[in-house]
């Protein structure tokens, strides 16, 4: 396959997408350089290593790292390679180094900031070229790392824009995240749920805006709770939230999709928990808020009732329902989405609880919600193997998308902008990608 | 909501279970329809298996203590129960064409002992084969651990079932039927 940057170009007009960027494996390997080689990624929160030589392990694109918490509060990322034979130093998992990294296979020590401690028995390299102090030995550090509100990120690239740039519009949603806690903090807490999706990356970033598949693809879900909710007389929380897929198309036409450079975006909330007054859930942290803030910008937190938002490359931080869906490409047609769920320090514990109960029943592998999500991105990413034609549709609502400051924002929220938006940043990412490596 | 519930999910400090062997005979048996109930599909008939309050638990973490304070892979009281048997059944549940067939074989059945109010605390390990397709089916084991409740004509009921899988806390693709 050509890499040239006109031929990926090609692969994206202004309306549709040619379906070989989600079924090319050499399409995929590009995508980990000139995307995930390069773009800032979300790697963890501050808060899965609290203290000295606590780590955590995920994959930065294909590349697996390490982010962990040094002596002197910094936390850092690394490859996870021992530089001596290539072993992993930690296993894949959260854990503890203790007071230093140790490689299993040969024991060589490496500070928490990767910087080499110690091989054994060193005489033996005396008259070698072998340099404690020469980067060749000791763990690599990922070139840039910066964390804003407690949520690191990583860029494998030594130059970029900064975080908060790289970032531009959705940056508000990490930070009313933030803001619905009293203390201005949150932590991963509850555990994590990890679930396999049989299909390509991209394609669960442009659901997650993707407005008109709600009544359709989870008919079985929203039925069944309707059908539940009537025989009780009364729609609990539980099936609440598997009942909002329901809702007809003038509903989610009212909605608001805001799209904005490097892919990223966000669509205006659907379940509106945010009308502080409406539960006593949300009446407790209305209260909790308004102790420290006053009542009306604690109206303004939690009035702003975001539903999905898209951090391109990264994943999906919910900041009513407080959890990050972390998105992982692990081949061309597998892609592994972790769900992170947040504690609001100082909120009411009814407010966490709320939250876990909300991934128990949408984002838990046995949820009655996903796997209809699931399916059908299985049948996209199989589906486009068939000799069915070469081009996928995004010309809903395509030429009215209204400009704003550092993006767009669509006339209508069944707008397929979030989806032509995504592969606009795509298209960058890899043609200038493939210009700087030809050059 | 289910997290504010008061259901005790411990079965820690049992008393001893003296059991007859018929008895004992009877629970097996109960355990072995509620099997082959779930690989069937009969799932009408298993609802009917439960106590009205009882709880299905799939933990998330190994030796998880408690469903208040961590997710779960499940977590589900009657009504949850119900939502998902209407949903399998539904002819536009896209991911159930094909449908998800089972077999699962029990073995390992002991008797824990009877908690303080007076249910009988089973435990066994179990192996199941899931399968749709080439592309969608897994093998999963692990242990359940089972809280009975002994009903009027001598017959049991489920108050708790709690599976916990060998891979609870690793990746995982849908589990879209019981376990």
């Amino acid at each position: 396959m050509s890499t040239l940057p006109a031929d990926l170009a090609a692969l994206v007009r202004a309306d549709s997408v040619h379906k070989r960027v989600y079924t090319d494996p050499d399409l995929f390997a590009l995508e980990m350089k000139y995307i995930y080689g390069r773009a800032w990624i979300y790697v963890g929160h501050e808060s899965q290593v609290p203290t000295t030589g606590d780590y955590h392990t995920t994959l930065l694109g294909d590349q697996e790292v390490i982010l962990v918490r040094a002596a002197d509060g910094q936390v850092h990322v690394l490859y996870n390679r021992c530089p001596h034979k290539g072993a992993k130093v930690v296993p894949e998992g959260d854990g503890s180094a203790g007071k230093f990294f140790r490689c299993p296979y040969h024991a060589w020590t490496f500070r928490l900031d990767g910087t080499h401690l110690a091989a054994p028995m060193k005489m033996a390299f005396e008259g070698t070229c072998f340099d404690p102090k020469h980067p060749d030995f000791s763990m690599r550090r990922v070139a840039r790392v910066e964390s804003y509100r407690g949520f690191v990120f990583a860029s494998q690239a030594t130059d970029g824009p900064d975080l908060q740039s790289f970032l531009g519009g959705v940056k508000s949603s990490i930070d009313n995240l933030c803001d619905r806690s009293p203390q201005g903090e949150v932590e991963v807490a509850g555990g994590v749920f990890r679930v396999l999706q049989r299909s390509n990356w991209k394609v669960f970033y442009e659901n997650l805006h993707d407005t008109m598949h709600a009544r359709v693809t989870h008919e079985s879900s929203f039925t069944a709770a309707r059908e539940k909710a009537a025989q009780l007389g009364e729609m609990p929380f539980e099936l609440l939230i598997q009942d909002g897929n329901g809702e007809p198309y003038e509903f989610w036409e009212k909605l608001e999709l805001r799209a904005y450079d490097n892919g990223h975006g966000y669509m205006a909330g659907i379940f509106n928990p945010g009308a502080a007054d409406r539960d006593p859930v949300s009446r407790a942290h209305l209260a909790a808020l308004s102790a420290v803030h006053g009542d009306e910008r604690a109206r303004e937190i939690m009035g702003m009732n975001r539903h999905n938002t898209v951090i391109y490359g990264s994943g999906s931080p919910h900041t009513v329902f407080q959890q990050f869906r972390v998105i992982r490409p692990l081949a061309v047609d597998r892609t592994l989405v972790e769900i992170q769920v947040f504690r609001l320090k100082g909120a009411p514990d009814a407010v966490f609880k709320r939250a876990m109960l909300y991934a128990n029943i949408v984002n838990s592998p046995s949820s009655n919600v996903m796997p209809d999500d699931i399916e059908v991105y299985a049948r996209c990413q199989q589906g486009n193997l068939a000799n069915g034609g070469d081009w996928v549709s995004m010309h809903r609502y395509a030429g009215t998308d209204r400009p704003e400051p550092g993006g767009m924002v669509s006339v209508n929220g069944t707008s397929e902008l979030p989806m032509r938006n995504q592969f606009a940043a795509w298209k960058q990412f890899m043609v200038s990608g493939a210009e700087q490596e030809v050059a | 909501m289910l997290l504010d519930l008061d259901f005790d999910v411990s079965t820690a400090a049992l008393r001893p279970a003296p059991l007859s062997l018929e008895t004992q005979r009877g629970v097996e048996q109960f355990l072995y329809r509620e099997a082959r109930l779930l690989d069937e599909r009969r799932l009408a008939e298993w609802l009917t298996l439960w106590t009205p309050d009882g709880m299905y638990w799939i933990p998330r973490a190994h030796g998880q203590a408690s469903p208040y304070d961590h997710i779960s892979i499940a977590w589900e009281d009657a009504m949850l129960r119900e939502v998902r048997v209407t949903r399998l059944a539904n002819p536009r549940n896209w991911s159930q064409l094909p449908p998800t067939r089972t077999a699962r074989l029990l073995g390992n059945l002991m008797v824990d002992g009877e908690t303080a109010a007076g249910e009988l605390v089973v435990r066994a390990t179990f192996q199941l084969t899931e399968w749709r397709s080439s592309d969608v089916h897994q093998q999963l084991a692990g242990a359940c651990t089972y809280k009975l409740k002994q009903v009027a004509d001598g017959g049991w009921r489920l108050h708790m079932k709690r599976v916990d899988l060998v891979n609870c806390d690793a990746m995982l693709p849908n589990l879209e039927v019981f376990v």
